[in-house]
């Protein structure tokens, strides 16, 4: 990196561009709506939800063309200073992620617009947040330092605590919103102090400085093993692991089923991304210290997340509960990273990789676990409009009478369960399974066990479905536009990726 | 590492010393000062006046978005007082880039005024 004289970092204004497009996008969605005034037609009232599908869409231009690229900026350092450091890197993982948070917040801005019709929620500002929220998560992915990851992560969740209460006189949102505050305060707070542990043990913010440090062994490590247990707790706060899952169902439950979907989906990811170059870049050295660690809350997060589904009889608590089994899932490659690191820098040490590659299955799980479960909460939202309450047997005759929701739901249930028809969620728990089974054994037959459980409650689920509704006609919906879009997009992701998994697998597998 | 914690023990010591002495006084000046409650004395004091109505006061809501409004600015503020000392160093492009910024900040502020916050209801 040259300086350019005045201390001006140059910037590389295509890598950057796809955050950047996506920030702009929130600001002219939140002035339009600013100088439209109020909506005075239902027409009106989707105008928000269309500038922010134009702004995604305007955001996936430059990712497109950085694909299959290494881009890197924002660096510090040089020829007289030592190696350079950056603190915005696009790779192939960025990328991927960053296909996963723009398909996210597209299926979001299509199912919020259910909304419309109720005139509780603000539109503008509801998709301003959404935008700014999503800016943050299109951060995370590609940051590379410690600070540019925490503020990425705040700037996740301070709009996201805003959409989940944005809805009027709605004291459950209200609730919900202030219970998700707390929990993710603490866990910043929590965050912030490992953060600092780790800075002070190793002297750098830089993730790729950290690692180096840890490796020649200057500073004190225990002060870093400390840190990185405390950011390991912080950030298992946002992907929901247990024991710091209490906020998950309620906050669910409250939250109008959009914002549900974006913070099952969306969110969720951006605290994985946060873990994985916390751990995998930062402290690749300290994994022997984390790797059980993340091992144990991958067991519990997955048995109490399963357990607790079982006896649910509420679709968006389910799935809430589905969704914290499904983190577990997504931690266990977490727990294989030591054990091959271990065999990695026997067998062939300098490769580059460095014992990373189980993280590759756990992107993988990420991406088809966003496609199939936004599918699950855009028929939810379907069915939210006629029967608000939730319950499973308001599912009833869902297939019979409205057989693209039901068909799409019916998809979406398999592939979570990863059951043969839904060869993507298959597929991932193969993937995850594999990368795990021979390093981490116990884990394995956990995981195998845990599956087996899911069976049961997503089957349940199934059969309302199949089963006659009470009263011929219940199921049936006037499914607003966009929601139908969503349900369309989602499962036609779903169907793709199943007869060619290879499309996603083969490119996530081969980074790392 | 143990040198690194001894450096702490004076201030361990300062703490244990402060706290104590804190103890200590108001005990002993418990222990040795004749009490005689009256109702004269229980009473809240405030300023000389009899205290009025409950404790439990709701103050106008209204300020609120002024002081939500004040922190768009001191968060600004913050940024810009330490720009303004490397100003020299930074040349013309670093005003551009403090504009962009100041931009964004100012969207707030317009945001606000559209939707009639600007107005004292």
């Amino acid at each position: 990196m040259v300086d350019l004289g005045g201390g001006v970092q140059a910037i590389d204004w295509l890598a950057v561009a796809p955050v950047l497009v996506v920030a702009c996008a929130a600001v002219v969605v939140l002035l339009a709506d600013a100088f439209a005034g109020p909506p005075r037609s239902r027409r009106q009232a989707l105008v928000p939800a269309a500038l922010t599908l134009a702004g995604v869409a305007a955001a996936a231009v430059p990712a497109v063309r950085l694909w299959g690229e290494r881009r890197s900026t924002f660096c510090v350092g040089g020829v007289l200073e030592g190696p350079a450091a950056c603190s915005f890197v696009v790779d192939p993982v960025t990328l991927v992620f960053w296909g996963v948070v723009l398909f996210g917040t597209a299926v979001v801005a299509l199912l919020g617009t259910a909304a419309v019709a109720e005139g509780r929620t603000p539109q503008g500002e509801w998709n301003f947040l959404l935008l700014c929220s999503a800016t943050g998560a299109m951060a995370i992915a590609a940051s590379r330092d410690l600070v540019t990851l925490v503020v990425a992560l705040e700037v996740v969740s301070l709009p996201a605590f805003a959409m989940v209460g944005l809805r009027r006189d709605d004291p459950r949102a209200a609730e919900a919103s202030m219970k998700f505050f707390l929990v993710s305060v603490v866990s910043t707070a929590v965050m912030l102090m490992g953060v600092s542990l780790v800075y002070g043990a190793t002297g750098s913010m830089f993730l790729t400085q950290v690692d180096q440090a840890l490796v020649t062994g200057a500073g004190p490590r225990e002060v870093a093993v400390a840190g990185a247990l405390l950011t390991v707790v912080g950030l298992a706060f946002k992907v929901a692991a247990v024991p710091f899952h209490m906020w998950v169902p309620d906050t669910y439950v409250g939250a109008p089923v959009a914002v549900a979907a974006y913070l099952s989906v969306v969110s969720k990811a951006a605290g994985f991304v946060g873990l994985m170059l916390v751990l995998g870049l930062g402290l690749r050295d300290l994994a022997p210290v984390w790797a059980p660690l993340v091992a144990v809350l991958a067991a519990l997060t997955m048995t109490v997340g399963n357990v607790l589904a079982l006896g649910q009889q509420h679709a968006v608590r389910l799935l809430a509960w589905s969704s914290v089994a499904q983190a577990g899932y997504m931690l266990v490659p977490f727990a294989a990273v030591g054990a091959a690191g271990a065999a990695g820098s026997a067998g062939a040490a300098g490769s580059g990789a460095g014992g990373l590659e189980p993280l590759g299955a756990s992107v993988g799980y990420l991406a088809i676990y966003a496609f199939v479960n936004l599918g699950a909460f855009a028929v939810a939202a379907v069915v939210g409009t006629r029967h608000p309450r939730q319950r499973l047997t308001d599912y009833r005759g869902l297939v019979r009478e409205e057989p693209l929701a039901g068909w799409a739901l019916v998809f979406a249930l398999v592939a979570l369960a990863g059951l043969p028809p839904g060869v993507v969620g298959l597929l991932a728990k193969v993937v995850v399974f594999s990368s795990v089974s021979s390093a981490v054994t116990w884990l394995a037959v956990v995981m195998a066990v845990n599956v087996a459980i899911g069976l049961v409650y997503y089957a349940r689920w199934l059969v309302e479905l199949f089963r006659p509704a009470e009263v011929p006609g219940r199921s049936t919906y006037d499914v607003p536009n966009g929601v139908g879009v969503a349900v369309g997009m989602t499962f036609a992701a779903g169907v793709v990726l199943s007869v060619f998994p290879g499309l996603l697998l083969d490119p996530v597998l081969a980074i790392f | 590492m143990a040198d690194y914690y001894t450096a702490y023990l004076p201030l361990l010591a300062i703490l244990a010393l402060g706290v104590g002495l804190v103890v200590a006084m108001f005990t002993s000046n418990r222990l040795l000062r004749p009490t005689h409650r009256t109702a004269e004395k229980m009473l809240t004091y405030e300023c000389g006046v009899d205290p009025v109505g409950e404790g439990w006061a709701q103050s106008h809501v209204r300020y609120y978005v002024y002081a939500y409004l004040y922190v768009i600015f001191a968060v600004d503020a913050v940024f810009l007082f330490p720009w303004a000392t490397v100003f020299g160093g930074l040349g013309w492009i670093s005003v551009g880039e403090m504009g962009v910024f100041i931009g964004f900040i100012a969207v707030g502020l317009v945001y606000a005024w559209r939707k009639g916050v600007l107005t004292w209801t």
